[in-house]
């Protein structure tokens, strides 16, 4: 291995620890401050319907750290499968859950096996069942042209490998599947002070 | 991340800016905006 794809997987596995530190810790602890807005103040900021919050297990608000709102673009139809990409403490994907309805099914995907617990047990909460895998999305688990909508929020940024990523997307949507996703982006390269620092590139 | 879409064989690639989003301290939000830092929606189809 070179130097450089050293370099490249240790700065990958440091980021990987602050970013489970950092998402456990507003789900494990919403009432914390963090340099972002989260919960339910953030929620509505970005327009999630007030009967949504108020209907959704208040566990699921409160973690909620999101960046947006993919449910604006997401059109989710009765019966549809939906993917939600870093499903987190699954409110996003409780809300797919009741767009698609009972013939349709939800998908949460995240890398940290103890999110993908807390999600399914929000959804439980709301009277949802929700599938939840822990993978990354580079190497989403699940099967290819089986997903009608995916959905995302704030999760994608954190990847080195956003090209992967959206091949990974494309490979597991239907044909005419769609996305809509919420996210962070830079009109400026970041200085590499920034991208060595997993503590930086984790906000 | 636009462009990336597009590689990745999507079509009717769409953005548009996040408008309630901000980080919370003041300081954090100067650095953002300093780098062009912003909140999108995109949407996409395959």
């Amino acid at each position: 291995m070179s130097d450089a794809i050293e370099a490249q997987a240790s700065l990958e596995g440091m980021l990987k620890d602050e970013i489970l530190r950092m998402y456990q810790e507003v789900a494990d602890n919403p009432s914390g401050e963090f340099h972002f807005f989260h919960g339910r103040e953030a929620a509505e900021a970005f327009e999630y319907q007030q009967e949504w919050l108020d209907r959704a297990p208040p566990g699921a608000v409160a973690s909620f750290a999101g960046v947006g709102n993919p449910h604006l673009r997401a059109d989710i139809q009765e019966g549809e499968t939906v993917l939600d990409l870093g499903s987190g403490a699954g409110l996003d994907a409780i809300i797919a859950s009741w767009n698609a309805g009972p013939s349709g099914k939800v998908i949460g995907i995240d890398f940290n096996p103890a999110m993908c617990v807390k999600a399914k047990s929000q959804a439980a909460e709301a009277g949802e069942a929700m599938e939840c895998h822990e993978g990354r999305m580079e190497d989403i688990p699940v099967e290819s042209e089986s997903v009608d909508v995916v959905i995302s929020n704030g999760v994608i940024n954190l990847s080195f490998r956003k090209r992967r990523v959206f091949e990974e997307i494309h490979r597991i949507l239907k044909p005419g599947g769609r996305m809509s996703i919420t996210d962070i982006v830079s009109g400026k390269q970041l200085s590499q002070s920034i991208v060595n620092d997993p503590k930086l590139w984790a906000s | 991340m636009f462009r990336l879409m597009e590689e990745s064989g999507f079509s009717r690639v769409r953005s548009a800016v996040v408008p309630g989003f901000r980080f919370r301290k003041g300081s954090t939000q100067d650095a953002a905006e300093s780098f062009g830092v912003k909140a999108v929606m995109m949407t996409a189809v395959r």
